[in-house]
């Protein structure tokens, strides 16, 4: 399958996706690290994860797919919210609680 | 190596900055950057104003760069907020 095809599937299928580096329980860079936390404090503890190093297509199709050169990336609903300065500028203010609540119907943590 | 100063320049020279703050080891770099360019944008249609700018050079040379991309008045808010 063509992997940009793959990663609108991936996206569509779940409401929460986290493209990093490693896995939510072993995160391999600091980055992916804090978007996996800030999830976590926002009260979301499953979520459907893509570990990059291990999927070097995805790794680079990743970001053409969102016109977003680096990794971690946090889809909700199918759209692209950011990286981990955006998810934890988000979580700070507030917005990334209120967005997964409206997404996700569930109440904020 | 890539130097912070040669970062700064790379996103200068593609988007008009009233103010900037750049650090970074050689791979980490970590920018504030105040732009009228970011007025009426969201926060990943700024940060993809900066990733142009900074062109190929984001995916060969540039491991990470943290930013916070702020409107000039959103800057002055901040610093009078920070006192």
């Amino acid at each position: 399958m063509d992997v940009q095809q793959l990663i609108k599937e991936q996206v569509s299928a779940h409401p929460v996706v986290l493209y990093m580096k490693g896995t939510p329980q072993f995160p391999q860079c600091g980055f992916s690290q804090l978007a996996t936390q800030v999830l976590h404090a926002c009260g979301v503890n499953e979520f459907f994860s893509v570990n990059v190093l291990e999927n070097p297509d995805i790794r680079q199709g990743i970001k053409d797919f969102a016109n977003w050169p680096t990794i971690p990336q946090l889809y909700v609903a199918g759209e692209f919210v950011g990286g981990s300065d955006i998810v934890k500028e988000m979580y700070q203010s507030g917005e990334l609680q209120k967005l997964l609540a409206e997404k996700l119907g569930k109440q904020p943590a | 190596m890539v130097t912070p100063e040669s970062v700064r320049q790379g996103i200068e020279g593609g988007l008009a900055c009233e103010h900037m703050e750049l650090a970074g080891d050689g791979q980490h770099f970590e920018a504030l950057v105040v732009s009228r360019a970011f007025e009426g944008r969201s926060r990943v249609q700024r940060h993809q104003l900066v990733y142009a700018a900074l062109g190929e050079r984001m995916r060969e040379e540039i491991h990470a760069l943290s930013m916070r991309c702020l409107t000039p008045d959103e800057w002055r808010a901040a610093q009078a907020q920070h006192g």
